[in-house]
């Protein structure tokens, strides 16, 4: 039992800087060696924010350096790691942005760490060879209808009130930093057809349109979902982005024989 | 029987940023070492680059997240990925550190001290016992940087490791600038750690470079930073190791403010001449 | 007097006829995509084993946070992107 505490009051204190430092852990030259106990301190805490860091960095260059520090560190001091899988660090960051104060006045800031998230995830989600328009081509109109496609392991949807997509590109070197002039929201599709993450900007009714193909809807229901909602959604320019993502897998269509 | 499969060579760490330039031309090394943590992920760059370099070097997985000095049960969804990724890439060595970086549910991210107890002893040789049942395989423990001691320690950190070897048949990973960081920061001789060192265990030695400060005391502090040149007196250190072993398998570790590649295929080619020179030495007869 | 389902069975045909012209990413109105050299643009690994980059026993790992003493403001790019309602005014602790 001796060591268990022993192991809890270490963990503890690392992560409490203004405790103590713990009992028998000592040094050559002191019996409560406190700067060399700040070395561990220290080194969590800088090994999260770096992680967030090197997460988040449109999200970091919006806000600037010492800002998104004092944020990454509440953060990593709130919610600390709970897998040893660093990559994956810092998925509720974003919620934990969107209900910071401080940041309120930056509120298409969650929308970009959202954005910046999914893109990781994409990086290292599951290997799948996307479906190219070429292997439908031979399909009828009635056939293509009924069928229900795979969305890609990598496809993330991240849809926000904001212009992300945007606001994205200027901070992440894809297009130059410039006022915004249009405001109004928008809705990225997150892709990694092959090695590189792609990120597009959704037509209108897109989200619902493949909302409902994730749902297994056959696409002539997807898409007639997706004019409901939205009169001006244009299949033509939905598909076409789907295809340039490479955003769909496989058609998933039990009745039909294997195509060409 | 050789403790790692790898070559007894120099190798490097593998950095992502590195690859085009290792992927361009053949590199004059033995192998490349990897984190295992880092290639957790399902699928994407990482492992169509993990995978070219299984097909064209020798590969040792260096695990940092098995929580092999912890006092809690070891995480099994952590310890079936680890055999996933070994059975995947069948890496001629894999290793793991004599630290701890979980507990209560929180990963720390970063390899913590443990005290050299009994007790401890006996929790560490289970965790090595079912890593390499798990696993199937060998596994190398890593001799740790630390920064400070614990009034609890009964046992000298070289038999701990010794005793964990002799328990489990687990080899050891001898890291020269740990034990310089660590001598130094804990006012002990470093030549003195290698002698009761079992190198008859070690199926791998790793290089780095560290950085010093000073503590609150004003006493020498060095901190494991990995993110500069290794410096003389750890390349002496390692000198003196390998010429009264021979050649090891010889890593250069680097993690923080990574250089361009060919300076870091550089110093580990630093660290191949050294392995050539005592190969040469060790193979000529013995003078009068 | 045609249904839904018939329209989009029609659209169908069309849109996909569409798609046998390339389609470029910048018709799509999205970022310009990257090449693929070298397995992709790469990112670094999170995981390692050494201490980070600005370690040390001087620095300090204080995170206290009272939102009345907060004592940083968004000074990046978010000055030249304002939305219509400007930077909004930031009143000291909780509303």
């Amino acid at each position: 039992m001796a060591m268990q505490k022993c192991q809890s009051d270490f963990a503890r204190a690392v992560r409490s800087p203004d405790w103590a430092v713990p009992h028998g852990v000592t040094s050559h030259n002191s019996d409560a060696p406190r700067e060399r106990f700040a070395v561990y301190r220290n080194n969590v805490m800088v090994g999260l924010v770096s992680a967030l860091e090197a997460r988040f960095p449109a999200t970091r260059k919006i806000v600037g350096k010492d800002f998104f520090k004092g944020a990454a560190k509440l953060f990593a001091a709130m919610q600390p790691p709970r897998s040893p899988l660093m990559m994956f660090y810092g998925d509720e960051f974003p919620s934990f942005l969107a209900d910071f104060e401080p940041a309120r006045e930056v509120p298409y800031l969650p929308g970009v760490a959202r954005l910046e998230a999914a893109r990781t995830r994409a990086y290292h989600a599951v290997d799948a060879k996307p479906l190219t328009p070429a292997a439908l081509s031979g399909s009828l109109a009635d056939a293509l209808a009924g069928m229900r496609f795979i969305l890609h392991p990598s496809v993330e949807i991240v849809a926000s009130d904001y212009p992300v997509v945007t606001i994205w590109a200027m901070n992440s070197g894809e297009n130059d930093l410039a006022p915004v002039t249009d405001w109004r929201g928008e809705d990225a599709l997150v892709s990694r057809p092959r090695f590189d993450v792609e990120v597009r900007r959704l037509p209108p009714g897109g989200k619902t349109f493949l909302q409902n193909l994730a749902a297994k809807s056959p696409l002539g229901e997807a898409a007639a979902a997706a004019l409901a909602g939205n009169p001006s959604f244009d299949l033509a320019a939905n598909l076409a982005a789907l295809f340039a993502g490479l955003a769909i897998e496989m058609t998933n269509q039990p009745n039909e024989a294997p195509l060409p | 029987m050789r403790v790692s499969q790898l070559p007894l060579s120099a190798g490097a760490s593998f950095k992502p940023e590195h690859f085009a330039a290792i992927s361009a031309a053949p590199q004059p090394l033995g192998f490349f070492e990897v984190h295992a943590e880092n290639y957790m992920g399902g699928g994407g760059p990482p492992h169509a680059q993990l995978g070219f370099l299984r097909e064209h070097y020798a590969l040792s997985l260096h695990g940092v997240g098995l929580n092999i000095g912890s006092t809690e049960p070891l995480d099994r969804a952590h310890l079936a990925r680890l055999k996933e990724l070994c059975d995947r890439y069948q890496p001629e060595c894999f290793s793991e550190h004599l630290a701890w970086s979980s507990h209560g549910g929180i990963f720390f991210n970063d390899l913590l001290p443990l005290p050299y107890t009994e007790a401890n002893l006996t929790s560490v040789i289970d965790h090595v016992d079912e890593v390499q049942s798990t696993l199937g395989r060998r596994l190398l423990l890593e001799n740790p940087a630390t920064y400070v001691c614990f009034q609890q320690s009964t046992i000298p950190e070289t038999e701990f490791l010794a005793a964990i070897a002799r328990a489990t048949g687990c080899g050891l990973l001898l890291d020269v600038n740990n034990v310089f960081v660590a001598a130094r920061n804990h006012a002990t001789s470093a030549s003195a750690y290698l002698e009761a060192f079992p190198l008859d265990l070690v199926g791998e030695i790793h290089l780095a470079g560290h950085f010093e400060t000073i503590d609150g005391e004003g006493s020498p502090l060095c901190i494991d930073a990995h993110g500069t040149p290794v410096v003389e007196d750890v390349f002496a250190l390692f000198d003196s190791v390998i010429a009264s072993t021979g050649p090891f398998p010889t890593l250069i570790e680097w993690d923080n403010d990574v250089p361009d590649w060919p300076v870091l295929r550089a110093e580990a080619l630093a660290a191949q001449e050294r392995l050539d020179r005592v190969r040469l030495v060790r193979a000529a007869p013995a003078a009068a | 007097m045609i249904t839904k389902t018939e329209l989009t069975a029609a659209t169908l045909a069309a849109a996909f006829a569409l798609l046998a012209v390339p389609v470029s990413a910048q018709e799509m109105g999205g970022p310009k995509t990257g090449k693929e050299k070298c397995y992709g643009v790469a990112l670094k690994g999170q995981n390692d084993c050494a201490a980070g980059a600005g370690t040390s026993c001087a620095g300090t790992s204080k995170v206290d946070y009272d939102s009345s003493i907060w004592k940083y403001v968004p000074t990046g790019t978010c000055e030249t992107m304002k939305t219509p309602n400007g930077m909004g005014s930031l009143k000291p602790g909780k509303s």
